[in-house]
């Protein structure tokens, strides 16, 4: 017997469970911690039962081949958070899983409200995750812009929705769109390319990531856009007569190469990876243009989807290295490869999958991508992506040099937890990268 | 719509504006010119100075009332619309509407238990 939604119902007990916990005087930190991960594991694994296809639908949620494929890169995603989780702050596990639930609602919306709603109920425990993840001013402030661009995000989207549904008296397939109805699609759009950090709207991002503890800057780069992606493939899907989708490549484009510029200068190691994000980004909305312009088809999420996997061991592993080592300029990483061993060479084998180097999974996710650019006649873009993946090279293999080549100044931070996981990420980036079919295998389940 | 009734939909905003407007600034244009001498302006406060300013920080615990008055009342949106759309009561929908229920009032209990509810 499948039970349709189980994944959503498992991470909706984990959130009633981790607010009762607080309930208690002194609420135990491994009840917490065990919540956190029970949750995000068991809906991963009550995922795998999910019936796909019209058997567990109801008017406003699915279970289609997609959802069920992003579930696992949502959950993919959030595990490392919630093995950082301490188990401290009830507030912090119901707030993480708490968008998690917004996030799998996302990927089952069937219409076009019910992805506005899993859209805000992601979006609003992450503003204050970024909130209370460290204490001071500035997280606060990183908060509070990431609120505002969050909230102008959702006020377009509604314009967009009602000018959409004044069009078309529809809120989930349309047939032929006058202007009004592509308007208010291409507004839809722009939230979903705010969320993403696409070229004009990514001012939030970058404060953001670097105010945030790193393991939430994780969370965000990976979960977050995952379901960014598929918000921005359910609208080219649920409108398809709308001309947006032939502008994303070249928004694409752009994103990816100021992205990749703007990160040389960076010396802040999680500001430069949220640049980094901006350009990995900027590759995905290329992806999707690709998708659309080739008439939506399977082999074209199948390379997103295998992007997402490799970007959320990619971006994980970075941020796990940075909260692991306590290191937080680039200045500081000089000369501490030594030192650090291990996770060190993990982090290094995390920077060349990031370049795209080739033995490593980054390698495969990028020539995925830009293949099927190129499959659907969208030159231009694929070569800007290319060059974007050039340019990054630079900062990449630059930190690379910074961590082995050079001389240690200062002393070292001590280095806290968090090897293994470093340690995991690299070796997983560099298995999807060497042997692709598990992957594969996982993504055959859920296309036969 | 007709080119008439657009140009008296005009005429009527017109109107509107320009009778607000007069009754909104009568006093100033066709009152006596005010006098500012001496402490006449300060606010009344028994002939006494003012001992603070009128404009006071305003306490957040206001806002979050507010707040928690906002989520409790869409919680009785969705109580009203179950109830006018369940004339018969079966089993299942009012096992569901005591899940919901239930979820409320574990939110009530947090709140409880945490502080929020106290006023000093």
């Amino acid at each position: 017997m499948t039970i349709p939604l189980a994944p959503q119902a498992a991470l909706l007990v984990g959130v009633l469970s981790a607010l009762s916990l607080g309930l208690l005087r002194r609420p135990p930190p491994s009840a917490l911690r065990g919540v956190a991960i029970g949750s995000v594991v068991s809906a991963a694994l009550l995922a795998l039962q999910a019936p796909i296809g019209d058997a567990g639908s109801t008017a406003i949620l699915i279970t289609d081949a997609k959802s069920v494929g992003w579930l696992y890169l949502i959950c993919l995603g959030a595990l490392p958070l919630a093995l950082w989780d301490d188990g401290t702050d009830d507030v912090f596990t119901a707030l993480f899983l708490g968008s998690l639930l917004g996030m799998s609602l996302l990927a089952s919306a069937a219409n076009l409200p019910m992805l506005f709603i899993g859209l805000e109920f992601m979006s609003l425990p992450a503003y204050l995750l970024v909130a209370r993840s460290r204490p001071g001013a500035r997280a606060l402030e990183a908060a509070v812009k990431y609120f505002f661009a969050g909230g102008v995000a959702g006020a377009l989207f509604l314009l967009g929705l009602s000018l959409y549904y004044a069009d078309t008296r529809s809120l989930a397939f349309s047939g032929t769109l006058t202007p009004l109805g592509q308007a208010g699609a291409a507004l839809m759009a722009a939230c979903a390319l705010f969320k993403l950090g696409a070229f004009p709207l990514n001012w939030w991002l970058p404060d953001a990531y670097e105010a945030a503890a790193p393991e939430v800057s994780g969370f965000l780069s990976t979960a977050m856009k995952s379901a960014a992606v598929l918000f921005l493939m359910r609208l080219c899907e649920l409108a398809p007569e709308a001309r947006f989708a032939a502008f994303l490549p070249a928004i694409g484009a752009v994103t990816a190469l100021t992205g990749a510029i703007l990160a040389l200068r960076q010396q802040n190691l999680q500001r430069l990876f949220a640049y980094s994000s901006i350009s990995h980004a900027g590759l995905l909305i290329i992806g999707v243009g690709a998708w659309a312009a080739a008439g939506r088809s399977a082999d074209g999420v199948t390379a997103l989807l295998f992007f997402l996997g490799v970007y959320a061991f990619m971006s994980n592993g970075v941020f796990a290295f940075i909260k692991h080592s306590g290191l937080e300029t680039r200045a500081q990483l000089k000369g501490r490869g030594p030192a650090l061993a291990v996770p060190a060479v993990a982090f290094t084998v995390l920077l060349f999958s990031l370049g795209g180097i080739p033995p490593t999974g980054g390698f495969l996710a990028k020539l995925l991508v830009l293949w099927r650019a190129v499959d659907a006649d969208l030159l231009w873009p694929a070569i800007a992506g290319g060059v974007s993946a050039l340019i990054s090279l630079a900062y990449y293999l630059g930190m690379t040099r910074d961590l082995w080549f050079e001389a240690p100044s200062g002393p070292a931070p001590k280095p806290g937890p968090g090897a293994a996981l470093v340690i995991a990420c690299a070796a997983g980036a560099l298995l999807l990268g060497a042997a692709p079919w598990f992957m594969s295998g996982l993504i055959g389940t859920i296309w036969p | 719509m007709s080119k008439l009734a657009l140009f008296a939909l005009a005429v009527n905003f017109l109107v509107v504006l320009g009778i607000t407007g007069l009754f909104a600034n009568a006093g100033k244009l066709f009152g006596p010119r005010p006098v500012h001498k001496g402490d006449a302006d300060l606010p009344y406060e028994t002939g006494l100075p003012p001992l603070a300013p009128a404009h006071e920080r305003m306490t957040v615990s206001y806002w979050r009332y507010a707040v928690l008055f906002v989520v409790f009342d869409v919680d009785l949106a969705f109580l009203l619309l179950w109830a006018l759309s369940k004339p018969v009561l079966d089993l299942m929908s009012m096992l569901v509407i005591t899940g919901f229920i239930a979820i409320v009032m574990l939110m009530l209990a947090y709140f409880w238990r945490k502080g929020v509810l106290e006023c000093n």
